[in-house]
């Protein structure tokens, strides 16, 4: 649990939310993101589809002749008074193709717009109410669902007659169940939401709930479904149109291409003036539709707009430097990392300097959101855009690599720097064994048979039964999967470990078993340790060095005897205070005001003044940096830097 | 597993039971007369009282509605779907012959089409925001906003019309060839009917590898495999291995798209299949025949509905495990 979470007051904060990745990536979800194709595809989108709406609306100016009178000789080619010719009865195609925009989108649209109240009613009714209702109405859709729309549109039209409404209404019967299926599942999320439970538990009616508190929410998936369901609706119209099953009395751009391959025009060069217009006009609104679509997705799932990282190739390690065996597994320096948004940027780590050495822990503590996962993925070669390392250098086990971006820190992943990431639980591929994961990697540097020795070692020393190493990692225990992934981050002997909450999502007894593995890993295999984590209590007896973050900065760092004894910055000491002590006297658990600041304004002077208990006013306006503070490289970025 | 199993069948079941219920209502439910859907519209209204009894007699439509279910349901069972009206044959008989044309087409677009897209869509997953990424996007999307039958139209007017390669209709030639030169026409002959189909199906299958493949790629088990080295080409195996899932099932839904396009298809190239008969039907108000069309496709659906969760198990461990 985070300070922000256990903090009761945080109404009384003057500052906003602060990101981390995490928290980054709330932001994303809320619509501030990097430009995806959707942006230019809603433009374009939403352009074709007013301009069909447009011809549709101003058809009998735009036209010259009537569409259903004969108006000149037959198949006349154009000519000025027939732009498009004329069909086998003289007809004028122009008029036809103008006013077929018309019974297209008027039966496309009204379609879409039948099946979305009907599903919408089905999702409401059968999400709010559940029981048996909801079953019988769910075996329903997912009874629509399985027909082969088509066929069951013709099989349809060709009982019911094709008018313009028989039409609407046999397309719409088949179109509802996906709204439905969709927009039901949207419900019963809302109905839980907290507030909506008070209110039922209050005795708000079931209709008042539902007009005030789930309809406006389901509005704008209800759009993307309309728009969704109005492309089908076109092509199946046009589909229905082009078998002769449209009304021969409202000519559609799907019965226009029926006439014309009736009357084989598109085997002499009429096609040109007859088939082509109406193919192109269709294709119109319906990519239209699409690309409308295509964008409301994206804008509802921001993952199909994050760019891609840059490929990496992988390459032979550098030659080590002189002192390899003594050189520090990782040296940090000036690190800066910003989340690139649509219009701005976040700093979300702000010139960092760390050193891990060899057969040593540093505990890198802070809130979430403070900045210490991405340099976690930073030093470990994954981190991703919209993160961008800006500026900084690294050196791995005494290699100088320069500015640690993405692909100059991938070829020592696994070798070098190995990750075992957050909720490591999930970092199995659950598709296969747990053996061949570990192989999979142990194969980048020794032949096959090695490979699975060591694999087996790995997973041996960390405590994974023998029997065990070839299940799939859902027939593990969290503990276990937790363990495995450990192994396989180890399985090319790299000299740093980024271990990022190893341990988050374990029970007690577990957690404190994967932690006491990681110190014996440590003395085992000579490994340099960066432990990323929320907990400072847990990690400061584990720890051999500290380094508090807070805000994208490092606020205090030193061995960690020290600063658990004596934490020097407020910040510090309110992370140890916000936890119950097993030993020593009883003390009421404080808790900080106010939450991290919004790294799109950071405040002037020190970042933690506004929550800070101690602030006087010199804090507003200088910006501390890292002091030494006692001995043994305790340091410390405070103003008042006094002891307690 | 078995218990699951139990389950599905009884799912499809139910649908199956859906549609037969639906055949069996419809031409009595539709306006007008059910006689009006059995016979010829001339013979339907050349009909005096006494032959009206006589036929809806033969129909079993004066009976009671229960009875006439049953009476329905027993004929189904039999293979007996009724005569066809235009033809004056069993419908069954009408069905088999037709059946093999669109088969071929259909699985010969399906398949096609889903190593297409997925190919194309996690082409563009992998690289996503890149141009090569937006420019296969909007192409794909524009192939997929083209009406089947024009593609058809437009495919049949360059390749037959225009450049001569390919004959403009039929499945087998009017001569009659024999062995490899009987496959190599009816080969040649399907090639642009399961090309106007492939282009349909590309569309939904690109679109769904592609945001399946993304959605994978933010999976932890990929950020772990890329952290413990692997190179590219081994991270995208890692992901696209679970991508398959979503992918695999639409490939089904993509089944049900392609029978329905295959009856626009079929008729553009006058190809003598299952679409096709399904129109002309249509337009001969042959509903019988119609009738019993629709009821093959639609257990042919549910089958293979029933094959892929069959198959489910052996692309996802998780399942094998769940169900037994």
């Amino acid at each position: 649990m985070t300070l922000a979470e256990v903090d009761p007051q945080r109404a009384t904060a003057g500052t906003g939310r602060g990101p981390g990745p995490s928290e980054v990536a709330d932001r994303l979800r809320r619509g501030r993101a990097p430009r995806g194709a959707g942006r230019t595809m809603a433009i374009i989108g939403a352009g074709l589809v007013a301009a069909c709406v447009l011809v549709a609306l101003l058809a009998p100016w735009i036209a010259i002749h009537s569409p259903t009178e004969p108006s000149g000789t037959p198949f006349a080619r154009p000519s000025s008074a027939h732009p498009l010719g004329t069909n086998d009865v003289g007809q004028d195609l122009f008029a036809q193709l103008v006013f077929g925009a018309r019974v297209s989108l008027v039966i496309g649209l009204g379609a879409a717009a039948v099946a979305l109240v009907v599903g919408g009613l089905v999702a409401v009714v059968a999400g709010y109410y559940r029981g048996p209702i909801e079953a019988v109405l769910m075996r329903l859709v997912d009874l629509m669902l399985g027909f082969p729309f088509l066929v069951l549109v013709i099989v349809l039209a060709a009982f019911f007659g094709r008018g313009l409404w028989t039409t609407i209404a046999v397309i719409a019967t088949v179109l509802w169940a996906r709204p439905a299926r969709i927009l039901r599942s949207q419900v019963l999320k809302l109905r839980e939401l907290d507030h909506v439970v008070a209110a039922r538990a209050m005795g708000a009616s079931g209709l008042w709930v539902m007009g005030r508190h789930i309809l406006p929410r389901i509005a704008p998936l209800g759009a993307a479904q309309f728009v969704r369901a109005a492309n089908v609706a076109v092509t199946l119209e046009a589909s229905l149109a082009f078998l002769g099953l449209g009304d021969a009395n409202r000519l559609s751009w799907g019965t226009m291409l029926y006439f014309a391959n009736a009357r084989s025009a598109f085997l002499t060069d009429a096609w040109r003036w007859w088939v082509a217009p109406a193919g192109l006009a269709l294709t119109t609104v319906i990519l239209g539709l699409a690309f409308l679509s295509y964008a409301i997705e994206e804008w509802a799932d921001p993952r199909l707009r994050r760019p891609a990282p840059r490929p990496v190739r992988r390459r032979a390690l550098p030659p080590l430097a002189e002192s390899a065996e003594d050189a520090p597994a990782l040296e940090l320096s000036g690190l800066v990392v910003d989340y690139r948004l649509a219009g701005s940027a976040i700093r979300a780590v702000d010139e960092v300097d760390l050193v891990v050495h060899r057969g040593r822990i540093l505990g890198l503590v802070g809130e979430s959101g403070s900045g210490k996962t991405t340099i976690a993925l930073t030093v470990a070669g994954v981190l991703r855009p919209p993160a961008r390392v800006v500026a900084g250098t690294l050196a791995l086990a005494g290699r100088e690599l320069g500015r640690p971006a993405r692909p100059v820190v991938a070829p020592f992943r696994g070798r070098q720097v190995a990750l075992v990431p957050q909720a490591a639980m999930n970092a199995l591929n659950p598709a296969y064994p747990v053996l061949a994961q570990l192989v999979e990697a142990a194969r980048l540097t020794r032949g096959a048979a090695e490979a699975t020795t060591r694999a087996t070692e790995l997973l041996e020393r960390v405590g994974l039964p023998a029997s065990r190493h070839r299940s799939f990692p859902h027939e593990l225990s969290g503990g276990m999967r937790q363990r495995a992934v450990i192994a396989m981050a180890l399985v090319n002997d790299p000299a740093l470990l980024v271990a990022d909450e190893p341990a988050s999502g374990l029970d007690v007894v577990t957690r404190a078993q994967v932690l006491k593995l990681l110190l014996e890993l440590r003395d085992q295999m000579h490994l340099g340790v960066l432990l990323v984590s929320h907990d400072l209590p847990t990690i400061s007896r584990l720890a051999d060095d500290l380094a508090v973050m807070y805000a994208g900065r490092i606020v205090e760092r030193g061995p960690a005897a020290q600063v658990s004894s004596s934490p020097k910055h407020p910040y510090t000491r309110a992370l140890f205070s916000a936890f119950p002590a097993l030993h020593g006297e009883r003390r009421p658990l404080a808790s900080l005001p106010g939450e991290v600041p919004d790294l799109t304004r950071v405040p002037e002077g020190c970042r933690f003044g506004p929550r800070c208990p101690d602030a006087v006013e010199e804090c507003r306006t200088g910006d501390p940096a890292l002091e030494d503070v006692g001995s043994g490289g305790h340091e410390v970025a405070c103003l008042l830097r006094r002891t307690p | 597993m078995a218990r699951h199993l139990l389950r599905t069948s009884l799912q499809y079941g139910a649908v199956l039971f859906a549609a037969i219920v639906l055949n069996f209502a419809l031409p009595r439910l539709a306006p007008g007369d059910a006689i009006d859907y059995l016979l010829p519209p001339e013979q339907a209204g050349a009909l005096t009282p006494e032959q009206r009894t006589a036929v809806l007699d033969r129909f079993g439509l004066d009976d009671a509605v229960p009875e006439q279910f049953r009476r329905y349901v027993t004929g189904i069972a039999r293979g007996d779907l009724l005569v066809s009206v235009r033809f004056g044959r069993p419908v069954t008989s009408l069905l088999r012959e037709r059946v093999g044309w669109t088969l071929l087409l259909v699985g010969g677009a399906l398949a096609l089409s889903t190593l297409i897209g997925a190919a194309l869509g996690f082409r563009s997953a992998w690289r996503r925001g890149t141009r090569a990424d937006t420019g296969t996007l909007g192409a794909v999307m524009f192939l997929d906003a083209l009406p089947p039958f024009f593609v058809g139209m437009m495919l049949l007017l360059a390749f037959s019309v225009g450049l001569g390669w390919f004959p403009s209709y039929g499945a087998v030639s009017a001569t009659d060839e024999q062995g490899l030169q009987l496959v190599l026409e009816v080969l040649k002959r399907a090639v642009l009917p399961m090309a106007t189909l492939t282009v349909a199906g590309l569309g939904p299958m690109y679109l769904i590898a592609r945001s399946a493949l993304v959605s994978e790629l933010q999976e932890d088990y990929v950020l772990m495999a890329e952290a413990k080295g692997l190179s590219d080409r081994q991270v995208r195996r890692h992901a696209a291995r679970n991508a398959l899932l979503p992918v695999s099932t639409v490939a089904l839904v993509g089944l049900g798209t392609l029978v329905g396009g295959a009856a626009v298809v079929e008729s553009v190239f006058s190809y003598p299949g299952l679409g096709r008969l399904i129109y002309e039907s249509v337009l001969a108000r042959d509903y019988p025949v119609l009738q019993g069309a629709f009821l093959l496709l639609i257990v042919t659906i549910v089958i293979a509905n029933l094959l892929n969760d069959l198959a489910y198990p052996l692309l996802d461990p998780r399942v094998r495990k769940r169900r037994s």
